[in-house]
């Protein structure tokens, strides 16, 4: 395959684009292909085919044909707007708190660019639970909760069970899905623009503006939608951080399939959300790409 | 390949005033990236630096009480075959994932460039579907589907009479879906205005695809690549809800052996294996960089290659 | 950015490159040894998988049983859950056949024969279950005593820090009508089974009524109540006890007995109400398609023997149903009256036992009102 194609390359450039041949190109794509098919198609099938169907006497799926699921998936709204709230608080905060990071390390990073980048993600690989205990030991009242009852003299001062504590949990866990596509994006800029922008007398804001928020744009979209979505599903943060007083659509989500065993029920708030998020992403992708001269496919 | 710390002396541009205030700015915004990065960094750590102390609690079971300095939890682990075998079980896990994840992320990001729109955009929409699932559902879905095709009853089972089962193979193949999403998604974005030029020359040049990918294409993905490896790990291994219920017997990992300890209490040994990983990584890590800083140096500072070790190959990747 | 420099920097990184497949193949042949390494363990040699919470089971009898029925480390293996929730649905999924042993607490007994995921126990190869308390067995939860072997049982009840809680509360009924005045310091297990007791109980109801009125009267002491909770928390319940940032519970006794046994919180007290409370229980069975059946019989066995019994109570600190092993346990122990509930409260019927009524409608309702409806 390879050897014939040079010699198709020597006739006019236009006629055929260079580059691999359709069977390679299909064989590059197959493995992810399958495993969307039987491992993403196949289940969200029977999550569909379960939302349709009743609980069984001890819980589970037990068959039939109801919509009545989806009635009551969605009479009630509060979990969802927590969940939102959360979630974009949450994503804002990693943006503000992640792109100049990104920035300082593809930029001022050097040669030790790698190794900032894999220092960021070694405190993941304790464990998720032990490194969330650290917190509530830390804003707890042998922690920074005690100093705040000492300054306040109030004996109810908390730090743990509020929003703050659960953005910051949150905040903490999603940074590196933030940082890491934008530094990929910014990693790729090339400095000389930047210093062409200044030399042309633009300032600083201006430079950024137009050079390098542009080139970063790719990232900032990935990465925004990599923290958000996950984001909108988080129970456990919530629930140890915020000593379950935020009661979000993932709370909502465990109740049904663990407490109450109704996979069903469960299966068609699931679905509902996924249909939300699906057409919400859409929308986003579609604002943030129709700005795009798309010199070639946009990032999606 | 840095900006400069200090811009262009006044002298050479058109706006002397002008460039007079970029200066005094220019040096308050390297402090305050240098200082916010500082900050997260710190952030970061702190809390690990919690978790390493306490990995020397003397408590007899509750982590969260401290009783005294102790390395009880350092002998329980250096003993406890169960827990060394759910470190063992989540490495695997978690290179296994780590590797298929960036293999086929890659090879899907590369291929989508060239596909048809009607083959890409399902591709697309498959990709963000497979972010957007919750993760109890599509661990409880993917259980029922690996159920009823290679459990005990299911339909492969019945009809090949081999029965595969639950185990690394059910775990791995479960977590590798969201990190090809993940590896796919940091490789495009990479690749997005990446510059043709190259690529084009290479062809004119008369070179395969598969050349012009090994020494174009592939320098300038790297860090895109590499990022997507480390993020797969390091979800793979610290992953709970999907394992937790694809998994067989005797693949129990880390994240699945602290979570069943909550109901007596979380004791210091996962605290212990935690100090002990840091441990043995952040030592390769700048031992590592040391090192190959010294071999570079003393091969003799060729053009372009500079001292630094895979990290500043990585770096400059591209350009 | 010359020439020379791309070729050689490009040549770097196919040496790099080499190392990385070599690594590729090893990660490869290690996986593969090791995940053959852990299906090896099905075959004929002696081996027991157990599923269980974590760290429930000594590991001194562990050892003593692998030893004495000569299993070999790769052939035990223990995995965790950490909730009946999760076993159940990973039974429900499908995942059976995999485990010989669980441990799932009582009240789910009868759902998980009703789905068929028990098997029943031959008692003539568990002798040692003679010694177990009669007011154990023919229990509502196997009525015929076919699928389970208790473990271990403790109640649900209040506690406090009588520093800062300085009523004397006996009854559900006094714990609701102190909470405003603690407001935002106190805690309640995440489970609904137990904090439905206290509502109905204070109302003089069974703590497993589905009755409709009854338990609208009991939603309106919980929606009273919620404003008030700090926190929903099964797990580390004791945490802000321990640190008075909460000061009143809905607990087991789990930590609390540590905090009591502190200097530094001996004002802990944990009470059973006076107008009953509910009482949980812990109980082996036997996994459905058990791959090792006779071995999970052995094990059955082995842990009620009186000592090895003793040993599991000194470390978990639960009570014992095996009357047999009293005699060798700690009598500091035997006295603590979180751990071993005194015999006239057993025998006053003020323990009553837990009904998995959780898929009832109604009380699905009111428990997720309430959950989400906790804290100001």
């Amino acid at each position: 395959m390879a050897a014939a194609a040079p010699a198709a390359e020597v006739r006019p450039r236009a006629a055929t684009a260079p580059g691999p041949s359709r069977l390679v190109t299909a064989l590059l794509v197959l493995p992810a292909g399958l495993w969307y098919l039987f491992l993403l198609v196949l289940p969200i099938a029977i999550v569909l085919l379960f939302s349709v169907g009743n609980r069984g006497e001890t819980g589970g799926y037990a068959g039939g044909f109801t919509l009545d699921n989806y009635q009551g998936a969605f009479r009630n709204s509060g979990p969802f707007v927590t969940s939102l709230y959360l979630a974009i608080a949450g994503t804002l905060l990693c943006l503000l708190i992640g792109l100049p990071l990104a920035y300082f390390i593809a930029t001022r990073g050097g040669r030790r660019k790698t190794l900032f980048i894999i220092l960021l993600v070694v405190p993941f690989w304790t464990s998720f639970l032990i490194r969330t205990y650290a917190w509530l030991i830390l804003l707890g009242r042998d922690g920074l909760a005690g100093v705040g009852v000492d300054l306040t003299g109030n004996d109810a001062f908390r730090l743990l069970g509020t929003d703050a504590a659960v953005l910051l949990g949150l905040t903490y866990g999603y940074l590196p899905l933030m940082v890491f596509p934008l530094y990929v994006t910014l990693e790729r800029m090339d400095r000389t623009l930047v210093e062409a922008s200044k030399d042309l007398g633009a300032g600083r804001w201006a430079t950024f503006r137009q050079v390098t928020l542009p080139i970063a744009l790719p990232g900032l979209i990935t990465g925004s939608i990599l923290v958000f979505i996950p984001m909108m599903g988080e129970y456990v943060v919530p629930q140890i951080l915020g000593y379950g007083q935020t009661f979000t659509i993932g709370s909502a989500l465990v109740l049904r399939f663990l407490e109450f065993r109704d996979w069903p029920a469960g299966s068609a708030m699931a679905v509902g959300l996924i249909f939300i998020m699906f057409v919400t992403i859409t929308f986003y992708l579609w604002f943030t790409n129709r700005g795009r001269r798309g010199r070639e496919q946009s990032v999606v | 390949m840095s900006a400069p710390a200090v811009p262009i002396p006044a002298q050479q541009t058109m706006r002397g005033r002008a460039k007079q205030g970029v200066d005094h700015t220019a040096g308050l915004v390297e402090a305050w990236l240098r200082a916010h990065t500082l900050l997260v960094y710190a952030f970061l750590y702190v809390p690990i630096i919690v978790v390493v102390v306490y990995s020397f609690n003397g408590t007899n079971q509750r982590v969260m009480h401290w009783e005294g300095f102790s390395l009880r939890w350092y002998e329980f682990v250096a003993q406890n075959n169960e827990v060394q075998r759910y470190l063992w079980n989540s490495v695997v896990v978690g290179l296994g994932t780590a590797i298929i994840s960036t293999t086929v992320g890659t090879m899907a990001a590369l291929g989508l460039q060239r596909v048809p729109r009607f083959i890409r955009m399902p591709f697309d929409a498959l990709t963000y579907v497979s972010v957007i699932v919750p993760e109890l559902v599509i661990a409880l879905a993917t259980l029922v589907f690996f159920a009823s095709t290679i459990g005990r009853d299911g339909i492969l089972t019945n009809a090949t009479g081999i029965t595969l089962g639950f185990g690394y193979h059910t775990i791995i193949g479960a977590l590798s879906l969201f990190n090809i999403s993940l590896t796919l998604l940091l490789v495009r974005a990479r690749l997005s205005g990446m510059d043709r030029t190259h690529v084009e020359a290479s062809y004119d040049l008369y070179a395969t695809p598969i050349r012009t990918f090994w020494q174009i294409t592939l320098p300038q993905l790297l860090p895109a690549i590499v990022a997507g490896f480390l993020l797969s790990f390091t979800f793979a291994f610290d992953d709970y809800l999907i394992t937790t219920f694809v998994n067989g017997q005797g693949t129990s990992t880390l994240p699945l052996y602290v979570f069943g300890q909550i109901k007596r209490g979380v004791n210091p040994s996962t605290n212990v294996i935690a100090t002990l990983m840091l441990l043995v990584t952040l030592t390769l890590l700048i031992g590592g960089q040391w090192l190959l800083g010294r071999y570079a140096r003393r091969s003799g500072g060729r053009a372009g290659l500079g001292q630094g070790g895979v990290a500043e190959i990585v770096a400059e990747g591209g350009t | 950015m010359a020439d020379q420099g791309i070729g050689e920097h490009l040549q770097h990184i196919g040496e790099t490159r080499v190392s990385r497949r070599g690594f590729l193949a090893a990660s490869g042949f290690t996986a593969m040894s090791a995940y053959l390494a852990a299906c090896g363990g099905g075959g004929s040699a002696p081996a027991l998988f157990m599923y269980n919470w974590a760290d429930y089971v000594d590991l001194d009898n562990i050892a003593e049983f692998k030893k004495r029925f000569n299993i070999s480390d790769a052939n035990f293996t223990y995995d965790t859950y950490p909730s009946n929730e999760e076993l159940f649905a990973k039974l429900q999924g499908g995942a059976t056949g995999q485990y010989d042993i669980c441990c799932p607490t009582a009240e789910w007994t009868p759902a998980l024969v009703e789905e068929g995921f028990l098997e029943k126990i031959d008692w003539s190869k568990v002798p040692n279950a003679k010694y177990i308390n009669p007011q154990f067995k023919g229990l509502w939860w196997d009525p015929n005593d076919e699928y389970q072997l208790p473990k271990d049982w403790g109640t649900t009840g209040i506690s406090m820090r009588t520093k800062v809680v300085t009523e004397d509360v006996r009854t559900w009924k006094d714990f609701f009508d102190i909470a405003p005045k603690y407001s935002g310091r106190i805690v309640i297990v995440d489970s609904p089974g137990d904090v439905f007791t206290a509502p109905l109980k204070a109302l003089g109801y069974s703590l497993n009524s589905v009755v409709p009125e009854e338990l609208e009267q009991a939603r309106e002491l919980l929606m009273g109540l919620a404003p008030h909770v700090l926190a929903l928390n099964s797990d580390t319940y004791e945490e802000p006890m321990k640190t008075e940032e909460a000061v009143l519970g809905l607990t087991w006794t789990g930590g609390i007995d540590e905090l009591i046994s502190d200097p530094s919180t001996a004002d802990t007290k944990y009470v059973i109400p006076e107008d009953g409370t509910l009482y949980w229980m812990d109980t082996w069975v036997i996994l459905k398609g058990a791959p090792h059946l006779e071995m999970a019989h052995n094990w059955l066995n082995f842990i009620h023997e009186p000592e090895i019994q003793a040993r599991e109570t000194e470390t978990n600190a639960y009570a014992t149903p095996n009357d047999e092993a009293k005699k060798y346990i700690d009598p500091a122990i035997l006295a603590d009256t979180t751990i071993f509930v005194p015999q006239e409260v057993v025998d006053s019927g003020l323990l009553e036992a837990a009904k998995d009524v959780s898929l009832d409608p109604l009380r699905q309702e009111i428990w997720e009102q309430f959950k989400s409806s906790i804290g100001g």
